[in-house]
């Protein structure tokens, strides 16, 4: 019963159910861009080192001056372990990937991700 | 794929940190407006029970695992909206 309460006590049902407005499409004019090619369509290393190091950059506890591609998010920006899977979701978001646990636990450091990113065949 | 040099995770940790990315994941179906506002609570509550919480209260950590992964379920579910806070007594 206690417990019943305290889940009750955190969980609001509206009565109507509203149109969500937040699901903005992600698609692009990037798509017709990329016109016949199947092949290069890859990310490159380069590429994908930017573009984590500028999504750890951005996260609100780090300083953007100590991010380097060898950094560990724990070690040496100072973050704990929240933060830690906070910046792999981040990732997530930025290369369009679903990281399944197991995997997810295993990133701890710009240069894992960057391995992981790199060779995934669905990375954008 | 260097060998990874942080902190071995315990069971326990596991579960916390993946019950943690799985409120992140069902934040991100609700409107941004909500999403947010899931973010900011859930973020709150975890960082809060992690510095208060004695990491060898195993019961009391298991009990909100258990409670966490109830709250989740009703947030998964579409017509969850968001979450409110409420104070525990």
């Amino acid at each position: 019963m206690a417990l019943r309460r305290a889940v009750l006590d955190h969980v609001r049902v509206p009565v109507q159910t509203l149109a969500l407005t937040g699901s903005k499409q992600r698609w692009s004019v990037l798509g017709s861009l990329r016109f016949m090619s199947s092949h290069d369509d890859h990310l490159t290393k380069e590429e994908v080192i930017d573009r984590v190091l500028s999504v750890v950059k951005c996260f609100p506890k780090v300083d953007p001056s100590q991010v380097t591609p060898d950094v560990h998010f724990q070690k040496d920006l100072g973050l704990d372990s929240l933060d830690n899977v906070e910046i792999v979701m981040a990732l997530e978001e930025e290369f369009k990937l679903e990281i399944p646990d197991k995997e997810a636990v295993r990133i701890d450091a710009c240069n894992l991700a960057i391995e992981y990113i790199y060779n995934h065949p669905m990375a954008s | 794929m260097g060998a990874s040099r942080g902190p071995r995770l315990s069971g326990l940790q596991k579960q916390v940190l993946s019950l943690y990315r799985g409120f992140l994941r069902a934040a991100r179906c609700k409107s941004a407006e909500d999403r947010r506002q899931i973010e900011s609570i859930v973020s709150a509550e975890f960082r809060q029970n992690s510095n208060q919480v004695d990491r060898k209260n195993f019961v009391y950590i298991e009990y909100l695992l258990r409670r966490g992964k109830k709250q989740l379920e009703q947030l998964q579910s579409p017509n969850t909206e968001s979450l409110s806070q409420t104070k525990q007594s």
